[in-house]
């Protein structure tokens, strides 16, 4: 924290090569949420590295009190709910997410091969389910489940009551649940 | 926290339960209703399942090369960005310059006609209006839009 915070005042000051910092700590979760807005590993990649490039832009304005994440997702969110409404507009959108699976990001791990596609197959369906929820409940899911925020940083982030937070998440995963049958076997 | 919770408010306090963010009290009293009531255990039971395939899916590993040359790519947008700040600056100074100078050789030029140098000097003067104007307007809705971040 006392490095990132370091890191924060001197990228204040202009310093580029201390933003290396940050993006190295974060560059991971950014990209998965935008892999789990956008669907596609190229356009995660671009989104998540602009969402950086506008935090540094804009970093001058970043209260060093508040959480770094929490400021950045918000930019992050704002850059995939542009790119989902162009991509809409254009009607492609949900054409390239269905061609582009999950699966295709994942690496082999030491699991026999498998329990290695069961799991990538359960976790498409996991996917696809997210996918096909309303934005306000996707993204109270990714928040918690994907990005690991506390309630607190989530009701920052959504800029709802804190109190909201637990009755939002309710409601979204009962929603997913429904929409998974193999976890109501 | 009331011992005797409903149905509903035990379930959205699971999730509190789930997620590790209730205080040991009210922990106690969800698991209470939860272990009498079959009903919320069910659901306990499938929301904790979900929570499972969500944790795999989490920690399924991501190729590393999918980060290579990540930092290149984020650090080429900033020095580009700086670039064309610069390279602005450099135009605008540049072409108002050469407008300037241009403006100062016409008006001084007594060959041409008053009528076209009036005419020319409403329209460099319309212009900076019209772009002035422009500008004080970007600026009042960058200041005041919540929505600024959005790009339409």
């Amino acid at each position: 924290m006392t490095d990132e915070r370091q890191a924060i005042v001197a990228c204040k000051a202009g310093n580029t090569e201390n933003f290396r910092f940050i993006v190295d700590k974060y560059k991971t979760r950014a990209y998965q949420a935008a892999y789990y807005y956008t669907g596609n590993r190229e356009d995660a990649l671009d989104i998540s590295q602009e969402a950086f490039y506008r935090a540094f832009r804009s970093i001058k304005r970043f209260d060093i009190t508040k959480n770094f994440y929490t400021w950045f997702y918000k930019i992050l969110k704002n850059l995939c709910i542009n790119f989902i409404h162009s991509k809409k507009s254009r009607r492609i959108y949900y054409e390239n997410s269905n061609k582009n699976t999950f699966t295709s990001e994942i690496t082999s791990s030491d699991d026999n091969p498998q329990v290695q596609l069961e799991k990538k197959e359960r976790s498409q369906l996991l996917k696809k389910a997210l996918d096909e929820l309303k934005n306000k409940d996707k993204d109270i899911i990714i928040l918690k489940d994907f990005q690991d925020l506390s309630y607190a940083e989530i009701a920052e982030v959504l800029n709802i009551p804190a109190g909201s937070v637990m009755s939002r998440l309710y409601y979204a995963r009962k929603k997913l649940v429904k929409k998974l049958e193999f976890l109501n076997e | 926290m009331n011992n005797k919770l409903s149905c509903k408010e035990a379930r959205i306090l699971m999730m509190g339960l789930i997620d590790n963010e209730l205080s040991n009290d009210n922990k106690l009293v969800v698991m209470e209703h939860i272990n009498s009531c079959s009903a919320c255990q069910t659901q306990f039971d499938s929301f904790n399942k979900l929570k499972e395939e969500e944790i795999i899916m989490n920690d399924l590993p991501l190729s590393e090369e999918i980060f290579d040359e990540y930092w290149t790519h984020v650090y080429n947008r900033i020095e580009r960005a700086t670039g064309w700040v610069i390279l602005s600056i450099g135009t605008i100074i540049t072409l108002t310059y050469a407008a300037y100078m241009m403006l100062k050789t016409f008006f001084y030029d007594e060959s041409e006609p008053m009528v076209l140098k009036f005419g020319v000097a409403f329209l460099a003067i319309g212009l900076i209006i019209v772009f002035v104007s422009v500008l004080r307007e970007k600026l009042r809705i960058r200041k005041s839009d919540k929505y600024r971040r959005i790009l339409r």
